[in-house]
C-alpha cells in the first residue's frame, strides 16, 4: 500500500479487524539532555522527577520518556510548548525543540503488537506497557510507546512516515487474509 | 482409483479428488498429494531430464532433498517458478505442472546427445576444451554453453505475488516436526517455554507420517501424533508447517520461509505468496533427522530407481505403491521394512540384493516368512530399460560367476543414513567422524542450540523421542527453568544398522562404469576419481572441479558418497578428508522472500519535503539527493533541462528565485561548552562569534581532509543552529557524537538533530528582502540591523521562524525556516506574494548552478575525499590560533602542504562555447604520448547564462600558480583546451550582496 505524505493528516489511516493505525493530533515534543548530576535540578525546573532506566516514563500531562543515561524524550499537550521552551533551568542541559520533527501514530485493535512484528526487530514481550524506547522500524529511526497490550504508539521522523505508515496499513490487510 | 493407490492406505483424503495438468495432460489425485506422489500413483516415474546429459529421471525421495524431480509450476499469467520440487509441490485443481530440460518433450529429447558424448563431458570438461583459442569465448562457447546451461527456464514476467515478512522472539525454536522435535516441544512448553515448531512439510510428525505401525504408549503412531498436536496447541507452542529454516545466522537468528499459497486453489485477497520470518530464539533444538544416502553403483539414475525409505514414505502417507514388482539393493537394514511393507501392500518383491554378508536373522526370517529371496553378498553391477527400469543385473561379491538379471519395475535403494546437520553448518559448529555409525555427528557447539534425535546418530522411534525429550529438557535448563527426562515406550520400532559403502564392485572396467553420486549435476564416481587423478586433493577443489554437491540440493544426497570416493581414491580416512561447508539456504529460496515488502513503492525509503507535493504539481523534474527527492527543475512547456535550469538561474539574479532547502541537515548544538565544541569539530574560530550572527563552517576529518560544510548560525552563547549538506548529515551527526561520546565526555554539549523540524525555504535575488518583509515580525531587516550571516529568530507570517540571511547564489537571499508542518502553506503565501517580483521556483540544478558562478565547492562534487580547506582555496576558513581542531594536526604533514598539490580553479574553454565534461582529464600537452600525465579533473560544468558561455572548475595539480596557463582536456573527437581562472567568475567582488 503506497501512503503519500499528502495523506498523512490526523485521523484513521488503515484499518482491519486486526488493528487501527491512526494518525495522532500534534503534540508539543523536546529532546531533554543533561549530565547526572544536574538531572534533578534539571527535571525539578520541569516539575517532573526524570526517570533513570531506560524506556521507563514518568510524568501525568508533560510525560518523559529515558532514551538514554542523559536523554529523555518529553511529551506534552500543544499549548505547553511555549512554556516549556522558556522554562528557566539553573543547571547544564540542552532541552530542544523537535515538535514537527516528528509524526504520531496510534497502533491498536486486537493484533496490534503482531502487527508491529512486520518490521520490527524487538520483542515486543520485553516492553512493559507503560514503556517506549527508542528502535527501528523497517530501517527507520523510531520511538515506539506501549500504552496497553495491544495499544502502541509509535513517532517517526516526518519524511520517513510514509513508508513506515504504508507497511503498517499493508499489514493491516495481510492480517486478516485468508 | 489407480491400481498403485492402496485403498485405505495413507493420509490423502479419498473423498477429495484433485486434476492437475503434467505437460499438458490432466492427472488426477487427491487433497494430500504432491506431484510427484500423484503421478506415481498413475504409474509415473519418468518426471525430468538430467541438468548435463538429459538422462531420463524420477523421483528419488519423497522430500526437499529431491534432485531429480524438478518441475515447472505455473498458476495463470505471470505466476511461474521453475525448479519446483514435484515432491514437495501440493497438487491442488488447477495446478500446471511441466517437466524441464528436455525438448520437444520428455519422452524424446535432443538433449540426451549428451548422454552419448559423455566420455567427452567428462569433469573439468569446459575447463579443458574451452580455453583455446582465446577469441571462441565471446563469440562462440559462451553464448553456446549459456543456451544450453541452466535448470529450468527463467520466469520471464514480472511477479505479481506479494510477499511479506516477520520477526518472532521465541524461547525455543524446535526446527523438524518429527518424534524429536515433538517430544523436545512438548517438554519445553509444560516448562513454561516460549516454544516455535516449524516443519517444511505440509503436516508435522516426520517419519511418523511414513511409519503408522508403530506404537506410541501404547497408541497407535497416527493417534498418538494427532493427541501430541492437540496438546501442543493446548500449550500455546506456535506450529508451523510448510515452513523451511532456510539458514542459522548469528547469536541464534534462524531464517524460516513460510510457503502460504502454493497449495491453494485460490488465493486469498491480500495474502502474502510466502514469508520470511526471522526468529531470533533463545535455543534453538535442531531435529532435522536423516537422510537417505544412495548407493552408487553403474545405471543407478534410471527413473524406478528410488530411496527404499522414500517408497515407503509414498507407501504409507500417500497410499501409492511405487511398483508391482520391485527390486531392493541395501547395506541397510530399513530398506527390509520397505520392502516388507510393499509386499504386504500387493506388490511383487523380485529379490532383496544385501551387499552385506550377513544379514540380521530376523530380517531374513521375516523375509523368508513373506517368501521374499535375499542375496547377502551380492552387489548391483547394473540395471537396464530406457525410460523406465526393467531389470536389474545382480552378482555376488567377489564372486566370478556370471551376473544374474532379475526383473523389476522398481529398484528401491539404501546406503543407511546421513544426519541432516545443513543448520549446524551454518552456525560453523564442528562434526566429527563417528566410525562406528559411518557419518559425522555434531562435535563442537558454538550456539545456544541443541541436536536431537537422528541429527545426532539416534536411530528409530524411541530413541528420537527420548532424545528429543532430554534435549528440550537440557534447553529448559539452559533458561533457567526445570523439566525432567520423559521415557516412551515404542512398539513396533524399526530401528537398523548398516554399512557404508562406496562404488559398488563392478561387473565392467571402471572407466565404462556410470554410477551417479550426484544426480542433479551429473557427476558419476568416475569423475570424483578422475579429479583425484589430475591433481585435486582437497575435497574443496574435487567439489569445484566435478561439481559434486554443488546443485540446487547442495549434495544433500552426494556430499557422503562423494566424499567416501574421493577418500578412497586419495588413500586417506574419510574424517582426514573432511566435508564441505554447507552454507544457506538450506533450500532453493525465492528471491520474493528474501525481498518481502522492499518491491515497488516499498523498495527504499524515499524522504519527501514538507513542499515536495507542490513542487510535484508544480510539474518539478526530481532526482535522488541520498535518501531524499529534491526537485531538480520546474521545466515550463517544452522546455528542457537546459532551458528551464537558464531561465531560473536568470530569473533568480533578476528579481526573485525560491528554493526548497529543506533537505539540508540540521544540528541543534545546546550546552554551556557548546562554543568550544565547535571549536574543536570545525576548522573556523567560534568563540568571537556573537549571538545573531553566522558562519560558514569547515568540518574536516582527522585526515584532514574536508568531510562537510555549512553556515552556522549562533543563536545564543549556549546556542547553535548548524547546517550540514542534504547527504551528510547524518554522517556529520555520528561523527560528532563520536567524538563528543568518545573523546569528550567531560563535555557538556549535547546534540540534537532537528533536520526535520524545520522546513527551510530560500528565497534569493534583488527582491528577497521585498518579498518577506510583510511577513516579519519581531526582527528588523535593515542591512544594518540584519547583515549578510546572520540569524534572528523572529515571527513569519505569525509562525516562530528563525531567519537567516546568507547567500549560496551570490544574491541578497534569506533563508526561512518555520516548523515543518507549516512549510507548505508559507511557500504558497511566498508564491502568491511573489508574483510582483516575477517569483521564479528553482531546483537543485540552478542551486548548482549559481553557486559555481561564484566558486562555491559543493562538497562531494568539488571534493572527493582528498581535498583539504588550502586546496579548495579556503585557507581563510582554518582558524589560525586555535589551539586544536579535528584534521589540525593533518593539515601540518609535509605532502598536505605540498606546492604541487591539486588545487580548486576554474576553467573556461577558449572556444567559449564548448561546455566541458564533469570528471574529464586535464594534462598539459594534449600531443604526449600515451598514457598522458593527467594534472587533475573537471569536477563542475555549467553552461552559464549570467556569463553567457560554459564555466568550469576543476582540480589542478598546483593550480593555483597556473592562472592564465592553457590546459587541454583530452575528449573523443578531439581535445578541447581552456584557461585556468580563479574559481569566482561572477561579481567576485561581491558588490550583489550589498543590498
Amino acid at each position: 500500500m503506497t501512503i503519500s505524505p499528502s495523506t498523512l493528516v490526523p485521523g484513521i489511516i488503515a484499518a482491519s479487524d486486526a488493528a487501527t493505525v491512526t494518525m495522532a493530533e500534534p503534540v508539543a515534543r523536546f529532546s531533554l539532555r543533561a549530565h547526572a548530576a544536574e538531572r534533578e535540578t534539571v527535571g525539578g525546573a520541569l516539575g517532573l522527577d526524570l526517570p533513570t532506566q531506560v524506556g521507563h516514563v514518568a510524568g501525568d500531562e508533560i510525560e518523559a520518556l529515558c532514551l538514554g543515561p542523559d536523554e529523555w524524550l518529553i511529551v506534552a499537550p500543544e499549548g505547553l510548548a511555549e512554556r516549556i521552551a522558556r522554562t528557566e533551568i539553573d543547571a547544564a542541559h540542552s532541552l530542544t525543540e523537535i515538535t514537527d520533527r516528528e509524526l504520531t501514530f496510534r497502533i491498536d485493535g486486537p493484533r496490534a503488537t503482531e502487527l508491529l512484528t512486520t518490521g520490527w526487530p524487538r520483542d515486543p514481550d520485553s516492553i512493559a506497557p507503560g514503556q517506549g524506547r527508542r528502535t527501528y522500524f523497517d530501517g527507520a529511526s523510531v520511538i515506539v510507546w506501549r500504552d496497553g497490550p495491544e495499544e502502541w504508539r509509535m513517532d517517526v521522523w516526518r519524511s520517513f512516515a510514509p513508508h513506515v505508515v504504508s507497511l503498517l496499513a499493508t499489514g493491516c490487510a495481510e492480517l486478516v487474509a485468508g | 482409483m489407480s491400481p498403485f493407490r492402496v485403498p485405505g492406505r495413507g493420509r490423502i483424503d479419498p473423498d477429495r479428488p484433485v486434476a492437475f495438468t503434467f505437460d499438458g495432460k490432466r492427472v488426477e489425485g487427491y487433497a494430500g498429494d504432491t506431484v510427484a506422489s500423484a503421478l506415481l500413483a498413475q504409474g509415473r516415474h519418468l518426471m525430468g531430464r538430467s541438468f548435463k546429459y538429459h538422462r531420463p529421471r524420477g523421483p528419488v525421495t519423497a522430500g526437499s532433498e529431491e534432485p531429480n524431480a524438478l518441475i515447472g509450476t505455473r498458476r495463470g499469467p505471470g505466476r511461474f517458478e521453475p525448479n519446483t520440487r514435484a515432491t514437495m509441490q501440493e497438487i491442488w485443481p488447477g495446478l500446471a505442472a511441466e517437466s524441464q530440460n528436455r525438448f520437444p518433450d520428455l519422452r524424446f529429447d535432443i538433449g540426451a546427445v549428451n548422454d552419448a558424448a559423455h566420455k567427452v563431458l567428462s569433469a573439468g570438461f569446459y575447463y579443458k576444451t574451452f580455453m583455446w583459442p582465446r577469441g571462441f569465448w565471446d563469440k562462440v562457447y559462451e553464448p553456446v554453453i549459456r543456451a544450453a546451461a541452466g535448470l529450468g527456464k527463467a520466469p520471464s514476467e514480472r511477479d505479481p505475488d506479494r510477499y511479506a515478512a516477520r520477526y518472532l522472539h521465541t524461547d525455543v525454536l524446535v526446527v523438524g516436526g518429527g518424534p524429536a522435535g515433538l517430544a523436545a516441544a512438548r517438554v519445553a512448553a509444560e516448562a513454561g517455554q516460549r516454544v516455535t515448531l516449524v516443519d517444511e512439510h505440509a503436516e508435522i510428525g516426520g517419519t511418523l507420517l511414513s511409519e503408522p505401525q508403530a506404537r506410541i504408549d501404547g497408541q497407535a503412531a497416527w493417534d498418538w501424533l494427532a493427541a501430541e498436536r492437540d496438546a501442543l496447541a493446548g500449550l500455546g507452542v506456535r506450529i508451523m508447517t510448510r515452513t523451511t529454516a532456510i539458514g542459522y545466522y548469528h547469536q541464534n537468528m534462524v531464517g524460516l520461509c513460510e510457503r502460504l499459497t502454493d497449495h491453494l486453489e485460490t488465493l486469498p485477497e491480500d495474502m502474502p505468496r510466502e514469508r520470511l520470518w526471522r526468529v531470533r530464539a533463545a535455543r534453538v533444538i535442531l531435529a532435522q533427522g536423516a537422510l537417505e544416502k544412495p548407493l552408487v553403483f553403474h545405471g543407478n539414475d534410471r527413473p524406478g530407481v528410488m530411496l527404499a525409505g522414500s517408497a515407503q514414505t509414498y507407501l504409507n502417507r500417500f497410499g501409492v505403491r511405487v511398483g508391482d514388482r520391485a527390486a531392493v539393493v541395501t547395506s541397510h537394514d530399513s530398506a527390509y521394512h520397505a520392502a516388507f511393507d510393499l509386499h504386504d501392500a500387493g506388490s511383487a518383491i523380485s529379490a532383496i540384493v544385501d551387499v552385506r554378508t550377513a544379514p540380521e536373522a530376523d530380517l531374513l526370517a521375516e523375509a523368508e516368512r513373506r517368501g521374499i529371496a535375499v542375496l547377502a553378498g551380492h552387489s548391483v553391477t547394473g540395471t537396464a530399460g530406457r525410460l523406465r527400469i526393467a531389470s536389474v543385473e545382480v552378482a555376488a561379491t567377489g564372486g566370478t560367476g556370471p551376473a544374474r538379471k532379475i526383473a523389476c519395475d522398481a529398484l528401491l535403494i539404501s546406503g543407511g543414513w546421513t544426519p541432516s546437520l545443513h543448520l549446524f553448518s551454518h552456525t560453523k559448529g564442528s562434526l566429527a567422524w563417528d566410525a562406528e555409525r559411518q557419518t559425522f555427528l555434531p562435535d563442537r557447539i558454538t550456539e545456544a542450540c541443541h541436536i536431537a534425535g537422528a541429527g545426532r546418530g539416534f536411530w528409530g522411534i524411541g530413541a528420537a523421542l527420548r532424545d528429543g525429550a532430554a534435549m528440550g529438557a537440557a534447553a529448559v535448563a539452559a533458561l533457567g527453568g526445570e523439566a525432567g527426562a520423559r521415557d516412551f515406550e515404542v512398539a513396533a520400532d524399526r530401528a537398523g544398522s548398516g554399512e557404508s559403502r562406496t562404488e559398488l564392485p563392478r561387473g565392467r572396467a571402471a572407466g565404462k562404469s556410470r554410477a551417479f553420486v550426484d544426480f542433479q549435476n551429473d557427476v558419476t564416481a568416475k569423475d570424483l576419481r578422475l579429479a583425484v587423478k589430475e591433481g585435486m586433493r582437497s575435497i574443496e577443489h574435487v567439489k569445484r572441479y566435478t561439481t559434486n554437491g554443488m546443485a540446487t540440493d547442495q549434495g544433500k544426497m552426494s556430499n557422503i558418497n562423494g566424499l567416501n570416493i574421493t577418500a578412497e581414491a586419495l588413500g586417506r580416512a574419510a574424517p582426514e578428508v573432511g566435508l564441505t561447508t554447507f552454507r544457506p539456504p538450506y533450500t532453493p529460496t525465492t528471491f520474493g522472500a528474501f525481498a518481502g515488502y522492499h518491491r515497488g513503492d516499498h523498495f527504499e525509503v524515499t524522504r519527501k519535503t514538507p513542499i515536495d507535493g507542490w513542487a510535484e504539481e508544480n510539474g518539478a523534474v526530481f532526482e535522488p539527493v541520498g535518501q531524499w527527492r529534491r526537485a531538480r527543475y520546474f521545466p515550463q512547456g517544452d522546455e528542457d533541462m537546459d532551458a528551464a535550469v537558464s531561465r531560473e538561474c536568470r530569473a533568480t539574479r533578476a528579481s526573485l528565485g525560491i528554493f526548497d532547502a529543506s533537505t539540508l541537515g540540521k544540528i541543534e548544538i545546546v550546552g554551556p561548552d557548546a562554543a568550544e565544541f565547535m571549536n574543536r569539530m570545525y576548522t573556523n574560530p567560534w568563540t568571537k562569534l556573537a549571538p545573531g550572527r553566522a558562519r560558514y563552517g569547515l568540518l574536516l576529518g582527522d585526515d584532514g581532509f574536508i568531510r562537510d560544510d555549512g553556515v552556522i548560525g549562533r543563536l545564543a552563547d549556549d546556542r547553535f543552529h548548524v547546517t550540514t549538506t542534504t547527504g551528510g548529515a547524518a554522517r556529520v551527526l555520528n561523527m560528532m557524537e563520536d567524538y563528543l561520546q568518545t573523546e569528550w565526555p567531560d563535555l557538556k554539549v549535547w546534540l540534537t538533530s532537528t533536520t526535520e523540524q524545520w522546513a527551510v525555504i530560500a528565497v534569493n535575488g534583488p527582491n528577497a528582502r521585498k518579498l518577506i518583509a510583510p511577513f516579519v515580525e519581531g526582527a528588523d531587516l535593515t542591512p544594518e540591523a540584519l547583515p549578510h550571516m546572520s540569524v534572528v529568530a523572529c515571527r513569519f507570517d505569525g509562525l516562530p521562524c528563525r531567519l537567516f540571511r546568507l547567500s549560496f547564489t551570490g544574491e541578497l537571499g534569506f533563508e526561512i525556516n518555520v516548523p515543518a508542518r507549516h512549510g507548505r502553506a508559507v511557500w504558497e503565501k511566498l508564491m502568491a506574494a511573489g508574483a510582483d517580483y516575477d517569483i521564479t521556483p528553482y531546483g537543485t540544478e540552478t542551486m548548482h548552478v549559481l553557486r559555481a558562478e561564484k566558486g562555491f565547492i559543493i562538497v562531494g562534487q568539488d571534493t572527493d575525499g582528498t581535498v583539504t580547506p588550502y586546496d579548495a582555496g579556503m585557507g581563510w576558513a582554518v582558524g589560525k590560533n586555535k589551539a586544536d581542531f579535528v584534521g589540525m594536526r593533518a593539515l601540518m604533514r609535509p605532502d598536505l602542504i605540498a606546492a604541487e598539490r591539486k588545487h580548486l580553479v576554474g576553467l573556461l574553454t577558449e572556444d567559449g562555447t564548448t561546455k566541458l565534461e564533469e570528471g574529464a582529464q586535464i594534462v598539459l600537452d594534449p600531443d604526449q604520448p600515451r598514457p598522458m600525465t593527467m594534472l587533475g579533473h573537471v569536477t563542475s560544468s555549467y553552461r552559464s547564462d549570467a556569463m553567457g558561455r560554459p564555466i568550469a572548475l576543476a582540480v589542478v595539480m598546483g593550480g593555483r600558480d597556473r592562472m592564465g596557463e592553457i590546459v587541454h582536456i583530452p575528449m573523443e573527437g578531439g581535445s578541447v583546451s581552456a584557461t585556468i581562472t580563479a574559481p569566482s567568475f561572477y561579481d567576485p567582488e561581491n558588490e550583489r550582496l550589498k543590498l
